[in-house]
């Protein structure tokens, strides 16, 4: 029975196909609706390719890489075209440098710029030929009196639209990007906590479906206590590490002798820190001190754990590391802080899941995660682009109201929340929530913007709206009838919260799309 | 026993095992159940007769009616992801009631959808004149297509009378499968697009409104007017999803010549789809790219291809 049903099937499926193929050559008028149907959309035809450059500069390792992100329509032919980012492929790793430090504990710039210009000869690439992406300053290195400079030149020499940054909230969503995490938390409906262990910091982004719902950063990190293995001493104690001594009450100074042990007893105190941080948002002590961000806010549960980040290479495996040679093989004690992470979580009964990028996590979050392409149908001024760091205002919280004026007022006030009436700079209005909008919402609307940004208009700023729901194209087209000297940028499918930045790029695929980085508070971190 | 009875003591049976219960309680079915009410909820309006009953609200489809699910959460975000009929649950075989009652209704929904005509009051209110195709009633339009695509001989005359010849653009509204859609949509999409082709500095004819039409109408209005783009918007086939949905067929030097491949197609026109008024406002800027290149349909795309 089974097999008369399978063959039935098979013969049916044969001779349907056949059948359809017949139709389709004898017919030229069916063959050419055919055509018509799966030819793709009028506008945005062919695929663009995006080169884009990631580049980290932490406080142990600098790296860089080059991806290629793939631009295309993937809405059916009859569609309005939907423009998104289809492929990322990572086509340039650079070795993993260690971060030139000057003798006054500075960045070196000058040997930051020449690793680059190395890393980019051997890669083939130009700046000239980079599209965007990100630098980013991590860790204790973001401390760094020189660190805004840097990242902001290196921005600069990369390419028109490399987005300069640092600071722990961003950092550990890119991490939680790059490793997998938000991947993972997708693929199979669980709430992940990516933690990025690097020289300095520990960054701890949590996702859920995909998203980034919280992060923190906490002064952990594998190069906090530097030591010589060979004399079998230690080389350097930084600020936080002294925190950490000061709690365990261990009195131990630069150049007194440093055993196994205590390094263990050191390490894993600190697994402890980043597991507590994880279990408690009313953190005192130790916990408290190390802290650089505001805890995670803990309102969901974390149903596994992925660690990234230089010491995630020996959060997962059983390599030995007992020795002195073994934990302090890079001069500090990051392999043994690996380990103990492991010891840690595991004892704590933590679903622990491989990450699919481990020390490059970041880099490769920075190249290649931190850019999306906004709607495909928009209205923007080129000339007015790429713009960078513009910072966004929510006005309508309680949803848009419905006479121009409210909708004016409402936007003079956030105006003012943000600038003096005599020292204006531009921002985007950001308007969230996927409520539908009728022709008529939408030039009230219009209207309203138009008012409420009146004195920036005046002084020449464009006027930028970022929506969340599609109706970017329609709102924009409404502006610049109502306005037709203004500048207008106004794109769509996009999520902003108040206190975001955003840098806007030039359109790409035909002026369809435009690439877009959001940035939740750069340079935020608190100061321990 | 009659079909009423049988119905009386079905729903007698699931009040007793509390399947319904709980609707009965949310007050989603007022009263004691009855035949008219279940009548409501699932007849088309050619098939209701006496008493319709108090209208019925059905709790929405997009809640997950799988019972005693492993992961809730998962089903939930992949239930957003679409708004085909998945985790609606089921009892034994069959279909639970609440996705049943949606199943009528929305059913109900589409054949309305094809059976109903524009009203008066919409074409006043968009400031839509109205002109008829060959066809005479709704049987006619959907047993003779070919009807549908040639106007009758008193809309040829109006047209020649209330509209300019040789704009370059020239938008009618058609009925087609779905009035329900030119109701719904084309308040938001006409002025959208009429805003971005003036925007663009295109002219744009008098816009009108043809009944019993089908997609090849447009041909005809082309030829009669000498325009350069006809926009035709027109109520799509409607599904159990929505009846809401409509195209726009836009055609450069539409006429006698006209093929289906000359046709560059906007579809999913509705909420839930790419919303009206955006619809209009990328039409604006298709069109403008059809003006430029003087071709439409697959030429256009090639054209545009390079």
């Amino acid at each position: 029975m089974g097999m008369q049903a399978k063959s039935f099937w098979s013969s049916f499926f044969q001779k349907a196909g056949r059948r359809r193929h017949l139709i389709m050559a004898d017919s030229p008028k069916i063959s050419s609706l055919y055509a018509a149907h799966v030819s793709r959309p009028v506008e945005g035809d062919a695929e663009e390719v995006v080169t884009s450059v990631g580049i980290d500069i932490g406080t142990t390792t600098t790296q860089c890489v080059i991806s290629r992100l793939t631009v295309k329509n993937t809405a059916p032919g009859t569609l309005v075209p939907r423009m998104e980012i289809t492929d990322k492929e990572v086509v340039y790793r650079s070795d993993i440098h260690f971060t030139p430090i000057t003798g006054e504990n500075l960045v070196d710039t000058e040997k930051v710029f020449r690793l680059i210009e190395g890393e980019f000869s051997k890669a083939g690439i130009s700046p000239s030929e980079i599209d965007t992406g990100a630098v980013i300053i991590t860790g204790e290195t973001a401390k760094k009196e020189n660190a805004r400079r840097i990242s902001g030149e290196m921005a600069g020499y990369a390419g028109d639209f490399v987005v300069a940054t640092a600071g722990g909230k961003l950092e550990s969503v890119i991490a939680g990007r790059g490793s997998g995490a938000s991947d993972y938390s997708r693929r199979y409906f669980k709430t992940v906590a990516n933690i990025d262990i690097g020289g300095g910091t520990a960054n701890i982004g949590i996702f859920k479906s995909g998203k980034a719902i919280d992060s923190c950063c906490i002064n952990i990190g594998g190069r906090l206590l530097r030591v010589d293995a060979e004399e079998s001493r230690i080389v350097q104690i930084t600020g936080p590490m002294a925190h950490i001594l000061d709690d365990l009450g261990l009195s131990l100074k630069e150049g007194d002798r440093v055993d196994p042990l205590n390094i263990e007893i050191i390490c894993r105190r600190m697994a402890e820190v980043v597991l507590n941080s994880l279990q408690s948002s009313a953190l005192t002590g130790l916990e408290d001190a190390l802290m650089m961000t505001a805890p995670l806010r803990l309102d969901y549960e974390v149903e596994c754990v992925m660690i990234s980040g230089g010491v995630a290479d020996y959060a997962y495996t059983t390599s030995p590391c007992d020795t002195l040679d073994e934990i302090g093989r890079y001069g500090d004690i990051g392999p043994m802080l690996g380990r103990q992470v492991q010891q840690v979580f595991k004892g704590n009964g933590m679903a622990f899941i491989r990450p699919t990028e481990t020390i490059r996590a970041t880099v490769i979050g920075a190249g290649s995660q931190t850019v999306d392409v906004s709607g495909s149908t928009i209205v923007v001024t080129d000339e007015c682009l790429p713009m960078k760091n513009i910072p966004v205002v929510i006005p309508f919280g309680e949803g848009i109201p419905e006479s121009p004026d409210a909708v004016g007022e409402a936007i003079r006030q956030s105006v003012s929340s943000l600038y003096e009436a005599a020292d204006l700079e531009p921002l985007a209005i950001g308007i969230q929530g996927d409520e539908y909008l009728s022709y008529k919402r939408i030039q009230s609307l219009a209207q309203g913007v138009l008012m409420g940004l009146e004195p920036l208009i005046r002084v020449g700023f464009p006027v930028i709206v970022v929506l969340e729901h599609d109706s970017g194209k329609v709102l924009g087209q409404s502006l610049r009838v109502l306005n037709p000297a203004a500048q207008v940028i106004c794109v769509d499918q996009i999520e902003v919260n108040e206190g975001d930045y955003i840098d806007i790029g030039r359109s790409i695929a035909g002026g369809t799309v435009v690439p877009v980085v959001i940035k939740t508070l750069v340079f935020e971190t608190r100061q321990v | 026993m009659n079909e009423q009875e049988l119905i009386q003591s079905i729903i007698g049976k699931l009040v007793e095992q509390g399947v319904i219960g709980t609707l009965v309680e949310q007050g989603v079915i007022t009263g004691a159940p009855s035949a008219e009410t279940v009548a409501a909820v699932s007849a088309s309006p050619s098939a209701s007769q006496g008493d319709a009953g108090e209208p019925v609200t059905l709790p929405p489809l997009n809640e997950v009616k799988v019972d005693k699910p492993k992961n809730m959460a998962a089903l939930e975000a992949m239930r957003k992801t679409t708004p085909a009929r998945i985790f609606m649950g089921r009892c034994g075989a069959r279909q639970k009631t609440h996705s049943f009652l949606h199943f009528q209704a929305d059913h109900a929904a589409a054949v309305d959808a094809v059976f109903m005509d524009v009203s008066d009051a919409c074409l006043a209110e968009n400031g839509l004149f109205g002109v008829q195709t060959l066809v005479k009633d709704k049987d006619e339009f959907l047993m003779k297509p070919e009807l549908g695509k040639k106007l009758n001989e008193a809309a040829k005359k109006t047209i020649a009378e209330k509209c300019v010849k040789g704009a370059q653009v020239q938008i009618i509204v058609v009925d087609g499968l779905s009035s329900t859609a030119i109701e719904a949509n084309i308040a938001d999409t006409v002025p959208a697009l009429i805003q971005g082709l003036k925007a663009e500095g295109i002219s744009v004819g008098t816009p009108f409104f043809i009944k019993y039409g089908r997609v090849g109408v447009m041909d005809e209005v082309g030829a009669l007017l000498d325009c350069d783009v006809v926009v035709e918007l027109v109520g799509e086939r409607p599904g159990l999803i929505t009846a809401e949905s409509m195209s726009a067929y836009m055609v450069y030097k539409a006429g006698k010549k006209t093929v289906e491949a000359d046709r560059t197609i906007i579809s999913n026109i509705h909420k839930g789809g790419t919303p009206p008024a955006e619809a209009g406002a990328h039409m604006a800027t298709v069109v403008k790219q059809m003006l430029s290149h003087k071709a439409s349909g697959v030429t256009l795309s090639e054209a545009m291809r390079g």
